[in-house]
Parts: C-alpha cells; sequence; structure tokens
C-alpha cells in the first residue's frame, strides 16, 4: 500500500530523532504549542453552537493542527526521543492517505469513504463493546447484540476478563492466549450473526504488540479485520505499538490509530482538544500510516465525550479535518449514561447527528457509561447511533445543531450523577440474544420523541 | 495587614500568575510582614493549595497550571518555609506523609496518574513517582527505601490489574502489610476489586484519592 512505505523511515526517525524528556514532550512542547496555536489562530469555545457552521473556524483548526504537529511530533517513550516531521512531509503524508478503504471480506465487506460536512453519503457504523470488560461467558451474547443489527457495519470486541477462567496479564504468555481466545469467539459471533465476511475490530485484548501479532496470524484475525493501533495521550507512541504497526503492515492488514486526548489535561480546554485532535490525526496518519484515524476525547472526571466542551470541540476538530483532507476520520462515542437509561439514548442521538454532519466517515458506538463498567453496554446502544447517522446524513450543521442543543439541555444535568444503568445481562435476554421489553420499550419510546423532534427516523428511504 | 482570608487569595493569585519567580519574594514578604510561619502554613499556605485543588477539580484551571501551581508550592515550602522550621527545630510538619506512585507493570498510560500526583502534592504530600510500567518488587523496594506511609498503584488496563494483586501480596508475603497503605485507582478499578485484592483504599478519581490518602494517614 502507497501510503505505508516510510515504515523503516518512521522506525528510524524515532531511534534518530530529538532526546527529550517524555515529561517535558507534554509540558514543555505540547502544553505551549498548542496554547500559542489556539490564540494566533483566534479559537473559541462557544457553548451556544455545539456543532458550528463556521467554514473559517473549521480551516483555522485545521491550520492550527497542522502547526502544532510539525512542531512537537510523536513521541517515542521508549528511545525517548520525537519522531518529528517537516509541515511540507505532513501535507505530503495526508496529500497520499488512502482516502477509502474496504472493510471485512466477500457480501459483507463494507467501504469506508472520506466525507465532508454536511454530504449525504452515510458513514460506516462500528458498533461493539470496545474494550469494555466482559466474562467469557458474555463474550459472544454481547458481541452478536451489535453483530444481528442490520445498521453496524463493522463490530469492535469486548474486553475478555479472563482468559479460562485465569486473569490475562499484559505482557505475559495470558496476553497471547487471551489474543486467540478473543479471535475464536470472535469468528463464533460473525458465523452466528450469518456474517462470516464481516470485519472486527482487533486486537482488544492486546495491551502490548503479543496478542497482536499472535493472534492476527493464520488461524485468528484476518487481515480484513480491522486491525488497532493505540497512541499514548498526549502524542505519544512506543515500541510494543510500532511494533503492532510493523506487524499490520507486513499483513497488508486495514488498520486502525486512535488518540484520546483528555479535557483538561496538558492540551487544556475545549480549543485545545479540538486542536489536538486534528494534530494527533495528522501525526498519525503519518507515524502508523493507518487507514482510519479515531478520537476519542476524554473528560477527566465524567469519563465521557458527550459534555458541552466536548460535543464542541469533536464537531470542530472533525470538520477541520475533513474539509481539509482525505482521512478516513473516526470518532467514538463515551456517553455517561449506561444501558437501560433514557440519558444514553439522548447522548447517542446528539453525538451521532453531530459527527455525521461534521464529516466523520466512521462513526463508532459505544463507550456506554464511559467505556469502563464492566458489562454496561450492548447493541441497542450502536442501534440508536446507526438509525440517526443514517437518517442525518445530507442534514446542514445548522439544523443539527438546533437538535443537539436540544438534546443537550434534556440529558445535560444527568452526566454529573453518571446513571450507569445496568449490566448487558440485565438489559438483554442472553440466550436469544434480544434486548428486554423494557429496554426495547425505552429505546421506542426515545424513537418517537426523536421523531417529534425532527430527526426523520421514519423515513423509509 | 491582610487577614488571613486576604492572604489565601493573595497566594492562589500569585500560584497561578504569570511570573514564577514571584511566589518565593512574596511568601518572604508576608512573614517580613508579621505573619509567624506555622501560622502561614496553616492558615494561608494549606488552605490557598486545598483552593488550588479545588479549582482543579471544578476544572476552572488545567492540568498544566495545577503542575506550575504544584512547583510553585513547593518553591515556598523548601526555599522559605522548612528552613525556618528547623532553625526553629519547632517540630512542625510541612509533609503530611510520603507516597510512592507509579502506574502498574503492563501499563503505559500516565496523565490520570499525574493528575493524582499533583492532587497529592498541592494538598502537602510528598510524592514519589516513578513513572510507568512499574514492576511490583521495584515499586515495593522503592515504597521500603523512602520509609512511605502509602503505594498508590494506577492502572488503565484490565490486563495490568493482576499486577495490582501481585504488588498486594508481595507486600503481605514479605511481611510488609504494616509498613504502609495500598490505595490503587484507575478506569477499570472497582471498590468491589479492591476489596478482592486486599489493597487498602480505592480512589475513584483524583479528589477522591486525595481524600482516601488523608483518611489512611489517619488511620496509622
Amino acid at each position: 500500500m502507497r501510503h505505508r512505505s516510510r515504515l523503516v523511515n518512521v522506525l528510524e526517525r524515532a531511534e534518530s530523532g530529538p532526546i527529550m524528556k517524555e515529561a517535558d514532550f507534554e509540558r514543555r512542547l505540547v502544553t505551549p504549542a498548542i496554547k500559542k496555536a489556539v490564540e494566533t489562530y483566534g479559537i473559541e469555545f462557544d457553548d451556544s453552537t455545539l456543532v458550528p457552521n463556521d467554514d473559517d473556524l473549521a480551516d483555522r483548526i485545521f491550520q492550527a493542527g497542522l502547526e502544532v504537529a510539525a512542531e512537537t511530533g510523536m513521541f517515542c517513550q521508549d528511545t525517548s526521543r520525537r519522531i518529528a516531521f517537516t509541515r511540507r512531509e505532513l501535507e505530503e503524508g495526508l496529500r497520499f492517505c488512502p482516502g477509502e478503504v474496504t472493510m471485512g471480506a466477500g457480501t459483507d465487506a463494507v467501504v469506508a469513504r472520506a466525507r465532508e460536512p454536511e454530504v449525504a453519503e452515510r458513514p460506516i457504523l462500528v458498533g461493539g463493546a470496545y474494550g469494555v470488560p466482559f466474562p467469557e461467558d458474555l463474550f459472544v451474547p454481547v458481541m452478536l447484540s451489535f453483530a444481528k443489527e442490520s445498521v453496524v457495519d463493522v463490530i469492535e470486541n469486548a474486553t475478555l476478563e479472563t482468559v479460562y477462567g485465569k486473569p490475562i496479564k499484559a505482557a505475559s504468555p495470558w496476553e497471547v492466549i487471551g489474543g486467540w481466545r478473543e479471535a475464536e469467539l470472535s469468528m463464533e459471533v460473525i458465523g452466528r450473526a450469518g456474517r462470516p465476511g464481516m470485519c472486527i475490530g482487533c486486537v482488544e485484548t492486546s495491551p502490548t504488540a503479543l496478542a497482536e501479532i499472535s493472534a492476527s496470524s493464520w488461524g485468528g484475525f484476518r487481515p480484513t479485520d480491522w486491525h488497532h493501533v493505540s497512541t499514548v495521550s498526549e502524542l505519544k507512541t512506543n515500541y510494543d505499538l510500532l511494533a503492532k504497526v510493523a506487524h499490520i503492515n507486513r499483513i497488508g492488514g486495514v488498520m486502525e490509530s486512535y488518540y484520546n486526548p483528555i479535557y483538561g489535561g496538558y492540551v487544556g480546554g475545549a480549543e485545545g482538544v479540538a486542536v489536538a485532535v486534528v494534530a494527533g490525526s495528522i501525526l498519525m496518519n503519518q507515524v502508523t500510516m493507518a487507514h482510519t484515524i479515531s478520537t476519542r476525547p476524554d473528560h477527566p472526571f465524567l469519563g465521557c465525550n458527550t459534555t458541552p466542551e466536548l460535543m464542541w470541540a469533536m464537531s470542530v476538530g472533525v470538520q477541520a479535518l475533513s474539509r481539509n483532507t482525505n482521512l478516513l476520520v473516526g470518532t467514538l462515542v463515551g456517553p455517561a449514561g449506561g444501558p437501560g437509561t433514557r440519558t444514553v439514548l439522548y447522548e447517542l442521538a446528539a453525538y451521532a447527528l453531530s459527527m455525521t454532519v461534521s464529516g466523520v466517515a466512521v462513526l463508532e458506538a459505544s463507550h456506554t457509561a464511559g467505556g469502563a463498567v464492566p458489562r454496561h453496554v450492548s447493541g441497542l446502544e450502536a442501534k440508536m447511533c446507526g438509525e440517526v447517522m443514517r437518517a442525518t446524513s445530507g442534514m446542514s450543521r445548522a439544523e443539527a445543531n438546533e437538535l443537539v442543543m436540544r438534546l443537550n439541555s434534556i440529558y445535560g444535568p444527568d452526566l454529573e450523577t453518571k446513571p450507569i444503568g445496568k449490566p448487558f445481562e440485565e438489559v438483554y435476554d442472553v440466550v436469544n440474544v434480544e434486548p428486554t421489553s423494557e429496554w426495547r420499550g425505552l429505546y421506542d419510546e426515545v424513537w418517537d420523541e426523536l421523531v417529534d423532534m425532527g430527526v426523520p427516523l421514519d423515513a423509509l428511504v | 495587614m491582610s487577614t488571613y482570608e486576604e492572604l489565601v487569595g493573595d497566594m492562589v493569585d500569585v500560584l497561578l500568575g504569570d511570573d514564577p519567580d514571584e511566589v518565593v519574594t512574596w511568601a518572604e514578604s508576608v512573614l517580613e510582614g508579621g505573619v509567624a510561619a506555622v501560622d502561614f502554613f496553616n492558615k494561608v499556605f494549606t488552605p490557598a493549595m486545598a483552593q488550588i485543588g479545588d479549582k482543579f477539580a471544578a476544572l476552572d484551571i488545567f492540568l498544566p497550571e495545577l503542575i506550575d501551581s504544584a512547583e510553585r508550592a513547593q518553591a515556598i515550602s523548601k526555599d522559605v518555609l522548612e528552613p525556618i522550621f528547623e532553625a526553629e527545630d519547632s517540630g512542625a510538619q510541612i509533609s503530611r506523609g510520603t507516597i510512592v506512585i507509579c502506574t502498574v507493570q503492563g501499563d503505559l498510560h500516565d496523565i490520570g496518574k499525574n493528575m493524582v500526583s499533583l492532587m497529592l502534592q498541592v494538598n502537602g504530600f510528598d510524592v514519589i513517582d516513578m513513572g510507568i510500567n512499574v514492576p511490583p518488587r521495584l515499586a515495593l523496594d522503592k515504597a521500603k527505601e523512602v520509609d512511605a506511609d502509602i503505594l498508590g498503584l494506577s492502572a488503565l488496563m484490565t490486563t495490568s490489574q493482576p499486577y495490582m494483586k501481585e504488588c498486594v501480596e508481595l507486600r503481605d508475603g514479605f511481611g510488609m502489610k504494616d509498613q504502609f497503605a495500598i490505595i490503587v485507582g484507575g478506569a477499570p478499578i472497582t471498590a468491589e476489586y479492591t476489596a478482592q485484592i486486599g489493597a487498602d483504599a480505592f480512589g475513584k478519581s483524583a479528589v477522591e484519592a486525595v481524600e482516601k490518602c488523608f483518611a489512611l494517614m489517619e488511620e496509622r
């Protein structure tokens, strides 16, 4: 693949780039660079417009992010060096980024394409438990709850709490066995769903490179699956992550790289998060050479990304990227609410609306209940995102903003209480993998409410 | 002379101000104005730092400002207060306790741990931050070496949780249970898990971690 030809160059720069302490990288380089860029480009958070309709603002944020990316580069924790690129190199990397990618195989394959704000072509939907810890006996039911939903194009795995009843320990043989078990169970999921070629987000249980490299080989996860390479906040990588890059590169796998800036952390407030989303995405494209580039900013205390500050930052950050690049931008929703609550459905609807009209190529759902509460996620959350996404592709940002503002006023007061709801096994019949009548009933009520608000979920085409 | 309440406000201002060098001269001028060092520590320094912690908890300030404040407060403590207390041999305690903190083996995330570390510092603890990916034996050795009161362990990934358990087991197995407490935290950590592995406390946020460390110190 043409966009991956710089692998050796990236690895060489990890060995030869400017040396600095990790703490200094964030504090002396990233923080000042973002502060300066926010000031230079006059970027200001506006809590009255969570889905801005301001192309100039989006373009300024893009320029700010590009400047930060060129100034900081990405830090390699193992070598204490910056993997640095010139602005011209970063721009060339963007010019030759994939622009589209086929995910999955055969009749189950889907194509993700770069989008722009307000376009009618819909994003693809990844539905899954996104690393939420699950016991082995519930892994197949919860993942099947996503794979069964027609709106879901790609599934994304839960994290196994144990393998054969034993804890999975990072960087140990347990990690290898855990990765393989995840692959076996995933194949069972897509087989039972009747979607054998469906793309699977993997290897979720791979804190180091061990599980990815072992389980993404013959008999395990396939090159057509969606292989993950994270970064470490803020803007850092390491040998384990680069080893994953090298492996996925050589097996010709579809790759996702993601970066989760922390609101209130080294990047600062909403404005800094928006700039960091752009800078991080540009750097991930350059360093990991991933097909899809995802982000999931995080609130440090609430654990969600549906607060007004983060809704704004995500919308303008995605608009900046989708207007100025062909990157396949993905975003993962992290609602504070959990399964079985109305709150989560309002949060998901608002987020899906905002991201769809902002130009996201891949919508990802869901980090329900902040993504960290064991067993607190279910397929219906992805269904809500998918239905809203399909219904609102092509909607104007101005119209979307009105709806998002209304939804935010409904769910906003609940965020502080973190209504985590119920675990999967209490909102789904785990044998037949169907939502309980109570959870489905709540879904239908909110669905009707959204239609009344003006979200055209009831359109048949 | 300003009231203590006004001095607290002034100290917050200099901690968050543009001039990092101002804090020491400001503190010296307050003491020269007639405020006793021990009163300054108890009635100005400590409440001002608590206000800084509260501001971060409310996200009125962000991590870079919290770091700046912690460093400036440390300068007041080391350059102004400690020399006076030592000279007076007053027995006054600046430190509320010693805490060794780290992200456990297999996990390279540090922002959450850094936030806890800073919140502990602004609340008067001496914090030794061992960084990320720290094996259980190294963490225990450091806690023993510095005679720590508390060992704080952070993990963002479930696959690093077994190393927390190992840490508690090794501490107890080597007969160090009474020497220092262990507090755990991080996104996947729960109170149930904490009890299950036999750790002494669990902080679900940076703010709660500080509260729990105060409670652990009272128990000691």
